[in-house]
């Protein structure tokens, strides 16, 4: 047994040395993201920090791996009703914090102008569990003019929930009060699979030596459990609740068109972007973006960007499913409590900045790297919910700020 | 059918087109890259996806580099 150890050690060690020995370049990116928005009853604050190794083995072989965790506190309202709810709907704000933990890794192909890569990532945290698997692939032809993406993604994710029959009526199912007992053998809980499926394919093209443009494809088919376990809705006049209760399959599809064009005179490249997104659960979004950035000095770079969004709501969606008139009553057999299934829009004003120092072997960055990277960015965002309200009262929690800091180093 | 043409029609269009790797200066710098700062990007949508009902066609990397 001992000797298999120790063998098993000698190979590792081999490998890892071989791999080291020819090694070209080994590349870390550590990231700290921060989302707060602030509230009086139901504030969020998630800390997301990650980090990214990878390493170019040889010159067709490269291995990647990371670990990223969303570290999730505030309040949240568990129950959801509108304006005609005889129930005290903020009272509800239950305090909470999860953490979710995510490693992943992969490695990509590269010969001559085409590429293929494919990555595994493993997810966790109290009441969810993720397993998904993703390749990609991209070839550039006609002088490196055009190049092709093609992704494709698997989901095999479990959530947890209350132990309800799936046969039981959805108005009698309850929504989680805690993760505690999630992913035991506890008989209150039971845990549903979600089935995730995604494509997307890419066409970059220049055009002169300035302009280029980009078009994306993108759909995506959702099937399992698509609620949130923990949120109830009012249902009844006489303040019945039950658990949200969302169709079990959503397909979704999205195209979205970019251009970057470089003004010459002004030393700026000019970003204008914008997206369609249709779903069958009726959601039609839009997004227009628009990004300046150039250099301020000849290592630093600032770009400026804001973002224009806006959707129309789900096909049954319904700030109150109380009532017996469509704007306040039922639509359908379904009932939701997610604001972001309602009809909204948002703003986001940002700035990034970034620092990059390129080095080479023989004048490395310290000493040590052949490049060195940091960014940082911040973004306002101001969402206008137009019909959602808490029990009939508008959200406070509307403005929220993402700070993201970032480092990357090539050795 | 009608949008199989079209894209076949631009892509033979694209074949029209040819920037010399001695022009691609511009194109080649970050700045004029669609995914510049992925880490920043997927800190960004990650975000958006949790806060509003669409998702997807986010950037993809590319943009002509020709960085040989």
């Amino acid at each position: 047994m001992q000797l298999r150890l120790l063998r098993a050690r000698v190979g590792l060690a081999a490998l890892l040395g071989s791999v080291a020995a020819s090694a070209q370049v080994a590349e870390f990116a550590p990231r700290a993201t921060v989302f707060i928005e602030p509230s009086k009853t139901s504030k969020l604050l998630v800390i997301n920090p990650s980090a990214e190794l990878s390493v170019t083995a040889t010159d067709w072989l490269e291995l990647h791996g990371g670990y990223e965790a969303d570290i999730v506190s505030g309040a949240t309202e568990s129950l959801k009703g509108g304006r005609l709810s005889p129930v005290d709907i903020v009272s509800s704000a239950t305090h909470f914090k999860d953490t979710r933990h995510q490693v992943t890794g992969g490695f990509g192909l590269t010969r001559d102008n085409t590429k293929l890569s494919a990555t595994y990532s493993y997810g966790t945290e109290n009441d969810y569990r993720s397993n998904a698997f993703s390749v990609q692939s991209g070839t550039s032809f006609l002088q490196k003019d055009t190049e092709l993406t093609l992704a494709y993604g698997r989901g095999f994710d479990r959530v947890c929930t209350t132990n309800f029959a799936d046969s039981d009526s959805p108005s009698v199912k309850s929504p989680l009060d805690s993760s505690k007992g999630c992913f035991t053998k506890a008989p209150d809980r039971a845990s549903r699979k979600v089935d995730l499926d995604n494509f997307q394919t890419g066409w970059t093209q220049t055009w002169t030596p300035v302009f280029a443009t980009q078009l994306v494809l993108y759909g995506a088919s959702q099937h399992g459990f698509l609620e949130n376990p923990y949120r109830g809705v009012v249902i009844a006049p006489a303040g019945d609740q039950a658990l949200e209760n969302h169709p079990d399959n959503r397909l979704r599809l999205a195209v979205a068109l970019r251009g970057k064009y470089y003004l010459r005179p002004l030393k700026v490249a000019l970003s204008l972007g914008t997206r369609l997104y249709r779903d069958t659960w009726d959601i039609l979004g839009q997004t227009y973006e628009l990004e300046l950035e150039r250099y301020m000095l000849p290592d630093v770079r600032v770009m400026l960007h804001g973002r224009y969004y806006t959707q129309t709501g789900a096909l049954f969606w319904s700030d109150d499913y109380t009532g017996g008139e469509p704007h306040d009553g039922p639509r359908g057999q379904y009932w939701t409590g997610d604001r972001e299934l309602s009809p909204l829009s948002s703003y986001m004003l940002g700035a990034r900045m970034v620092f990059k120092k390129n080095g080479d072997p023989a004048r490395r960055i310290a000493h040590v790297m052949l490049g060195f990277e940091t960014s940082f960015s911040f973004d306002l965002m101001k969402t206008n919910l137009k019909d959602f309200t808490w029990g009939g009262s508008k959200p406070d929690d509307t403005l929220a700020a993402i700070i993201s800091l970032g480092i990357r180093g090539q050795f | 059918m009608l949008k199989l043409a079209l894209l076949v029609f631009l892509l033979g269009l694209a074949g029209c087109v040819t920037v010399r790797p001695e022009q691609r200066a511009v194109l080649a710098d970050p700045t004029m890259q669609f995914d510049s700062d992925p880490g920043d990007g997927a800190a960004r949508d990650h975000v958006l996806e949790n806060r509003e009902g669409s998702s997807g066609g986010t950037s993809v990397k590319g943009g002509g580099c020709g960085c040989n």
